[in-house]
């Protein structure tokens, strides 16, 4: 570490000061807490789990196994169809919370009375726990008591009894809970967009006679575009890494179907004790999560320039 | 723009007929939750369902308060949460204060790096933490460590979140304050403490805030490393399953009691909130 060259910006920090002590180390001394917390709990805990995905606990011994485990997994159709269940919840999370929380933004931007209120109200959801989240929704749709069920009952009786015993009402139930929760976070993110498109642009659109969806589609939404692009993101990992809600509502049943590749992970890891498997399951879900990250990343490097 | 006045009006009407739907759908399952929390178990096993409670019952909540979510849970919670935002505030105010002031090799990849593993969920570490856990002794709940613990894990997951948003309030503070300062004799440690940071408030503010939410409300690790009474709230809750299978006045209740905290604490300061959640998703 010798080797840093430190150089406060446009050389207006001076290292050396009136009681004589040099400070020249003092920005490595702020830096290093917090980065002794990262390599301790964020990254050595990473490589720890690409550690124990190549191993296997037998009598409380660690045998080296390769990548028996990652193996195994992939031959084990349970995992598949998890990884189908993730992308089903996946898709359908992304797609309603980005859709559904540009057009409320949308609306918001309209500055017409008590937008702030309904903001508020809308992200209400955001600040509650998933797992009390889960749990008031999981009672709506209580199949023997359950209000919302009750109401479908009477007035909607196509969607069906029932619908948390069945697999595709269970798994609609659970996606509009996390709906619910996130269109706070694709709303406010959508609406700080808005905010930043030129009125001038929209207005001298309208006058060359662009109607409404002409304006959106033709003006306001590629200006906006690198900021729907990051919503994308942050929602797919959000919903592939969403273990709370299908927790608390489902406990991924009825029989595997809202069982989500990272419910998978908790299923084997951690209730199953199976901790080789699943540190197999954290190192693909790490991929699949980093290669989104890098993709932020570059989205946001970009803005920047 | 050239919009007749009934074209105006139709907008009006049906942007907040739009708007007061989705925030109906918002408030409406927290208020059933809080109406169930007034039933009695009766009422809550009556078919067909009513919204509001037939009479006013505090029944639920009665159990709630003399069970362990009173004695221990919210304890351990608001324990784990203000320690863990105390230090993630204080880590993450040096590490941005360098990354904003000072340039060296090296330093703009630090920076993503550490942005990057803000990306890292919680999940994926968990079967390492629960093996380092329990080498290090702390899976038991007797004592302080396991809190002790869990803030530490905590620390570690809000750090690069902090650490981005404090730096964009840093960047907006002029550097000449601080040159000023140091000519007049502070040390950089005081120019941190005494200008920085107080014009800085309200982003350690927020970033206090939305650490303080999360870990309240953070699941996964608080299940997969803490046992008996050093449980928080939101692992707790399940403990009214165990026992009250069906009763969901008490679920309910429960509920309510976990979420007030984090409900008043966004009402008082939602602005900071606002600003913080955007500065941190989209800018840089």
């Amino acid at each position: 570490m010798t080797n840093l060259s430190w150089r406060a910006k446009a050389d207006a920090l001076p290292h050396t000061f009136s009681s004589g002590r040099n400070y020249r180390w003092l920005p490595l001394w702020f830096l290093l807490p917090s980065i002794v917390v990262l390599l301790a709990l964020q990254v050595y805990p990473t490589l720890y789990s690409v550690y124990l995905s190549t191993t296997r606990v037998r009598r409380g011994e660690f045998l080296h196994v390769g990548l028996a485990n990652f193996e195994r997994l992939l031959q084990t159709p349970s995992f598949w169809e998890s990884l189908r269940v993730s992308l089903t919840y996946s898709l359908a999370y992304i797609t309603l919370t980005v859709s559904i929380g540009l057009m409320l933004a949308l609306l918001l931007n309209r500055r017409f009375k008590f937008t702030g209120v309904y903001l508020v109200i809308i992200f209400i959801p955001w600040v509650i726990s998933e797992v009390v989240a889960g749990t008031m929704w999981r009672w709506l749709f209580q199949p023997t008591y359950g209000l919302a069920q009750a109401w479908i009952n009477t007035y909607l009786p196509f969607l069906g009894e029932q619908l948390y015993t069945t697999s595709s009402g269970a798994l609609a139930i659970v996606i509009a809970a996390a709906v619910w929760r996130g269109l706070a976070f694709t709303t406010l993110l959508s609406l700080g967009a808005l905010q930043t498109v030129p009125q001038e642009i929209i207005e001298s659109a309208s006058l060359d006679g662009a109607n409404r969806f002409q304006r959106f589609f033709g003006v306001i939404l590629p200006q906006i575009r690198s900021t729907v692009l990051v919503m994308v993101l942050l929602t797919s990992i959000q919903s592939i890494n969403s273990v709370g809600l299908i927790f608390s509502i489902t406990r991924g049943g009825p029989g595997g179907a809202t069982r989500t590749a990272a419910y998978y992970l908790l299923q084997i890891g951690w209730e199953q004790g199976d901790f080789g498997t699943g540190a197999a399951v954290s190192v693909i879900l790490f991929l699949i999560n980093m290669s989104l990250t890098i993709l932020y990343l570059s989205i946001i490097g970009r803005r920047r320039d | 723009m050239v919009t007749s006045k009934t074209t105006r009006r139709f907008d009006q009407i049906s942007t907040h007929f739009v708007l007061g739907l989705f925030a109906l759908l918002a408030l409406f399952p927290i208020a059933y939750t809080l109406m169930t929390s007034f039933k009695s178990q009766d009422e809550v096993l009556t078919r067909p369902p009513t919204f509001f409670p037939p009479t006013w019952r505090f029944d639920g909540y009665e159990t709630v308060f003399n069970s362990d979510m009173t004695r221990y849970y919210l304890w351990n919670s608001l324990f784990n949460s203000t320690t863990a935002s105390l230090v993630v505030v204080t880590l993450a105010s040096l590490a941005s204060y360098t990354f904003s002031r000072y340039r060296f090799r090296g330093s703009r990849t630090l920076e993503l790096a550490i942005l990057a593993l803000m990306m890292i969920p919680g999940l994926t570490n968990l079967v390492p933490l629960y093996r380092i856990a329990s080498d290090l002794g702390v899976l038991r709940p007797q004592g302080i460590n396991a809190h002790l613990f869990i803030s530490a894990v905590y620390t570690a997951g809000g750090l690069p979140f902090a650490i981005w948003i404090i730096k964009s309030f840093f960047d907006n503070i002029p550097i000449e304050l601080e040159e000023a300062a140091l000519i007049d004799g502070c040390t950089p440690i005081q120019a941190l403490i005494r200008v920085v940071m107080p014009l800085a408030a309200p982003g350690l503010m927020a970033a206090f805030l939305l650490m303080f939410v999360d870990t309240w409300n953070e699941f996964l690790a608080a299940l997969v490393l803490l046992n008996g009474t050093a449980r928080t709230v939101t692992v707790g809750l399940y403990d009214f399953q165990s026992s009250f299978e069906i009763a969901y006045h008490v679920w309910t209740a429960a509920c309510i009691v976990i979420m007030l905290p984090v409900l008043l604490l966004f009402a008082l300061l939602r602005k900071r909130f606002f600003e913080a959640m955007l500065q941190g998703a989209l800018k840089g």
